[in-house]
């Protein structure tokens, strides 16, 4: 499908100012999201020693060298970008932003460009060019869908996720992330919501009686067992937002016999390093290793949440020892397990409106978890429709790469970024759009309110909350009707 | 005009040549180099190989995903790219001069398909070039190489084809022939030093693009202490 680009009226709502002029001026900076205040003067100079510590230290030298290389400015990518599709606008194309960048590390870190630089004196780093990356690198969602496209193989979410990295160094990152991370890692209640354990604890127990009285089932969530076969962390703002998903989650658990665990130590799974910092990624993730070492689990578990899911499968092996790091699965890959091997029972037709599922990019683009949800969901629900397109190929929902924790990017979030999304969940016409990651579960919300969807955005596990048989239970009711 | 030819044709032709053929094992080697050093720094050295491996075939031969979004653009590059790369290698007379000059010769194209890739090099190759002219995408992301290179691409056939097909006199000949053989040199001479490149890189793009996710261990160590950042709150 591919949407209309907005009319003007949704040009002015997503593109109105949300920081005060004098803000912007102080802080020379005029982008779509609020910044800490920072130290302004010599911000070229400081971009470039950033950039240059970070390619001494990491891998991304040789391939921003293989891409200023091959680059062929074909604009193949403005295809498949559903931001440039909404704005229509050429610097949205992805291969536009990426050469904000490559222009920089070809002017100041290649000898042909150093050459040229000496030579005409011209294509140093400015502070236009660092306002014009700033605001570039948080339009685009990181959905990385222009890498399906790209002829020649650039990685445009590559080069935005190294910008944004160098960004932040100089101060330039969105405060929304900053503060929460900076809670996660240095405050007193260590996750990016700010929950204190015992509202926790609280929650936990007052979940646990609802389900009893619900279904009829005594269900728990351990705390700090140790010695079990899975640490289960999810995106910390489910304790507050997603119940129903945590309910779901603890059910299948139960429904399973699972080992497994809660931890009191740590507790949040989100992982805002993916989306502006390599170094904040990387704590995040010893700490999170932490404490299923400190629990002694098996396995790693993250909740419905796309962006901490593939920040921990993929970085704990990095930053945890390679190979010989804990497996971390996602509760999807734990569910489709154990209704494959017929451990676990859903309720056949349970659900009987139309549902539709949105793919995460984070779990999806790279084609990890893409069926495996599909199958869970045909197990109970009757009416199940696609959005088109979907699985690797499917769309952003609007608030990807941090941007859905940005709460003044709301309006671009649901006039530019989600559109498509919002024109895809329309055409369905399902009931429920399952969306299994605490981000999209919020932006999609947004969404459907701002764009006038009438469409219920839950998680996969809520559904499965109402499916799930409990053989112990089942065998006391059959009984019980034997016998009357 | 002869003497500038057999100089063309002689010793600037090897020189050129040989420079292409280093330049290209240049950034080859660059490029296999850093992809083995990436690895060597990798925390986690578990690659997705196939997945790699599939992408790369599928953007070699593009049948499939090239036809999803812009078809005609895709037709046109891909049959572009089919004559640029065959005319050059398997053209009959091409072949001969290798024979001539080192003693190898291989399979060529019948003078059929010859003449049909090169007309269809020359005409898709001038389409790519208005394309660019004409989109107002393509135009805002150009710099001057992007509109120059398919048209420089397309001398050599142009200049090929007069050479061997039409009757002309000769120094109109001679002074074909001239461009022919100068605007392949151009060609071998700029070929490693920009985007042409890759023409021998691309096939790597996706295992380099696997890899540079593969981030070393503990970087955040190493870069706050570069940036003298020890003990700065988030």
């Amino acid at each position: 499908m591919r949407t209309k680009p907005i009319n003007e009226e949704e040009r002015q709502k997503a593109f109105a100012p949300v920081r005060s002029e004098e803000i912007a001026e102080r802080q020379n900076l005029h982008v779509r999201y609020n910044v800490e205040d920072f130290d302004v003067s010599e911000r070229p100079r400081r971009f470039l020693e950033a950039f240059a510590a970070i390619l001494r230290h990491t891998n991304y030298r040789f391939a921003l060298d293989h891409f200023v290389r091959i680059s062929a400015k074909c604009s193949r990518c403005a295809v498949q970008c559903p931001v440039y599709q909404a704005t229509g606008d050429p610097h949205d194309i992805p291969c536009y932003r990426s050469e904000l960048l490559l222009s920089i590390y070809r002017r100041h870190f290649t000898l042909g460009g150093l050459l040229k630089g000496r030579l005409t004196g011209t294509g140093h780093l400015t502070d236009e060019k660092i306002q014009e990356m700033a605001d570039s690198f948080w339009n685009c969602t990181a959905c990385r869908r222009c890498t399906l496209e790209c002829p020649v193989g650039i990685d445009h979410a590559l080069i935005t996720h190294l910008g944004r990295f160098i960004l932040s160094e100089i101060g330039i990152a969105p405060r929304a992330l900053v503060v929460s991370t900076r809670e996660q890692l240095e405050g007193k209640t260590g996750n990016t919501s700010a929950i204190p354990l015992p509202a926790l604890m609280d929650t936990l127990e007052f979940l646990e009686e609802d389900m009893e009285e619900e279904l009829g089932v005594k269900i728990d969530f351990p705390m700090d067992v140790e010695d079990v076969e899975y640490f289960f962390i999810p995106a910390v703002s489910d304790f507050l937002m997603e119940a129903e998903t945590l309910m779901g989650i603890a059910a299948v658990m139960k429904a399973t016999n699972a080992s497994w665990t809660i931890g009191t130590e740590y507790y949040d799974a989100i992982n805002y390093g993916l989306f502006y910092s390599d170094r904040i990624l990387e704590r995040v993730i010893r700490k999170l290793y932490a404490e299923s070492e400190r629990l002694k689990t098996k396995k790693i578990l993250i909740g419905e949440c796309g962006h901490a899911s593939r920040s921990a499968k993929y970085y704990v092996p990095v930053h945890c020892g390679g190979d010989k790091a804990k497996p971390v699965l996602n509760i999807m890959e734990y569910t489709y397990k154990m209704l494959k091997e017929g451990k676990l029972n859903l309720r056949p037709g349970t659900i009987t409106d139309r549902v539709t599922y949105h793919d995460p990019c984070n779990i999806a683009r790279q084609g990890w978890i893409v069926d495996q949800p599909r199958e869970i969901i045909r197990a109970f629900c009757s009416d199940f429709v696609e959005m088109k397109p979907n699985r690797r190929e499917n769309y952003c929902c609007g608030g990807g790469g941090g941007t859905v924790s940005i709460d003044e990017m709301r309006p671009y979030r649901t006039t530019v970024g989600g559109k498509t999304k919002a024109d895809q969940v329309r055409e369905t016409g399902a009931k429920y759009l399952i969306a299994p990651c605490a981000n999209c579960k919020k932006q999609l919300r947004e969404l459907m309110e701002d764009q006038g969807v009438d469409c219920e955005v839950v998680g996969l596990h809520d559904l499965v909350y109402k499916a799930v048989v409990f053989e112990e239970k089942k065998k006391t009711e059959d009984l019980i009707a034997k016998k009357g | 005009m002869q003497e500038i030819l057999d100089f063309l044709r002689g010793p600037a032709f090897r020189f050129t040549f040989v420079l292409m053929v280093l330049g290209l094992l240049r950034i080859l080697i660059l490029d296999i180099w850093g992809a083995v050093d990436a690895y060597r720094r990798a925390g986690d050295k578990k690659l997705a190989w196939g997945d790699a491996f599939r992408k790369t075939v599928q953007w070699l031969f593009p049948v499939q995903r090239g036809f999803n979004k812009r078809p005609i653009y895709s037709a046109v590059s891909i049959l572009f790219h089919i004559g640029l790369i065959a005319v050059p290698i398997l053209l009959y007379a091409h072949i001969q001069l290798w024979d001539g000059s080192i003693g190898i010769a291989w399979w060529s194209l019948p003078e059929f398909w010859a003449d049909l890739l090169t007309i269809t090099t020359m005409v898709f190759g001038f389409m790519l070039f208005l394309g660019r002219v004409g989109s107002a995408n393509a135009r805002f992301l150009s710099r001057k190489q992007d509109y120059l290179w398919p048209l420089l691409l397309i001398v050599p056939f142009i200049t090929g084809y007069v050479c061997s097909n039409m009757a002309v006199s000769a120094t109109t000949y001679q002074l074909t022939m001239l461009v022919h053989v100068l605007s392949a040199e151009i060609i071998f001479v700029l070929l490693p030093f920009t985007k042409i490149a890759h023409c021998v890189i691309m096939p790597l793009s996706q295992f380099v693009v696997a890899l540079c996710w593969k981030f070393p261990a503990r970087v955040d160590e190493k870069i706050t202490k570069t940036l003298d950042k020890e003990g700065a709150p988030v």
